[in-house]
């Protein structure tokens, strides 16, 4: 079957991180996972080992998917094999996130987060 | 369900983005199947008042 083709004249992405990636190009099969704990705290204190994963529920529940219960058949008819963009400019992928300029088959991401909020005492009885 | 696509011009002037974060997808393609799932998490309990000590595992 004929597949369309990508075509980006300028494109500008200032930082990739976190595995993620810039595909330029087809691929088949993506998959990425991304787990985080964010700790907002109101003092620049970093511990660096605290907090493991498995001791939030978030991490271990699985999430549940709408199931697909009907048949679906897709025809594609290429009348235009192209896809065309001028410009794309994009400050950050992260945390195992995808910009892919290409087709692909099957792209199963997935992400989880557990946020944290830490406060002094002193901040809620207005003394800041 | 039976499902015909006729594919003509398609053309996007200019894409500006600040953030493809947290296992998202920005794609310029075709493709099959695309399935993203996120989870986040604020529990009553993930608000700590207090001194800044490292959060010890529950």
């Amino acid at each position: 079957m004929l597949q369309r083709t990508s075509i980006v004249n300028h494109l500008k992405v200032e930082t990739i991180s976190f595995s993620s990636f810039l595909e330029i190009g087809d691929s088949s099969y993506i998959q990425g996972f991304s787990r985080a704990i964010a700790v907002q705290r109101e003092a620049e204190i970093f511990f660096g080992n605290e907090a493991q994963f498995q001791s939030y529920s978030i991490f271990k529940e699985s999430i549940p998917l709408p199931p697909i219960t009907e048949v679906i058949t897709m025809n594609t008819i290429q009348l235009k094999p192209a896809i065309k963009v001028n410009t794309i400019d994009i400050l950050g992928v992260s945390s195992s996130s995808v910009f892919h300029v290409g087709n692909s088959k099957h792209v199963q991401l997935e992400s989880r987060v557990e946020h944290i909020r830490h406060l002094t005492r002193d901040s809620l009885n207005g003394k800041r | 369900m039976n499902y015909q696509v006729y594919n003509r011009d398609l053309c996007v002037g200019d894409i500006r983005v600040i953030g493809v974060s947290s296992s998202s997808l920005l794609m310029i393609g075709d493709t099959q199947t695309i399935q993203l799932a996120s989870i986040f998490d604020t529990p009553p309990e993930s608000l700590i008042i207090g001194p800044f000590v490292p959060l010890t595992p529950k």
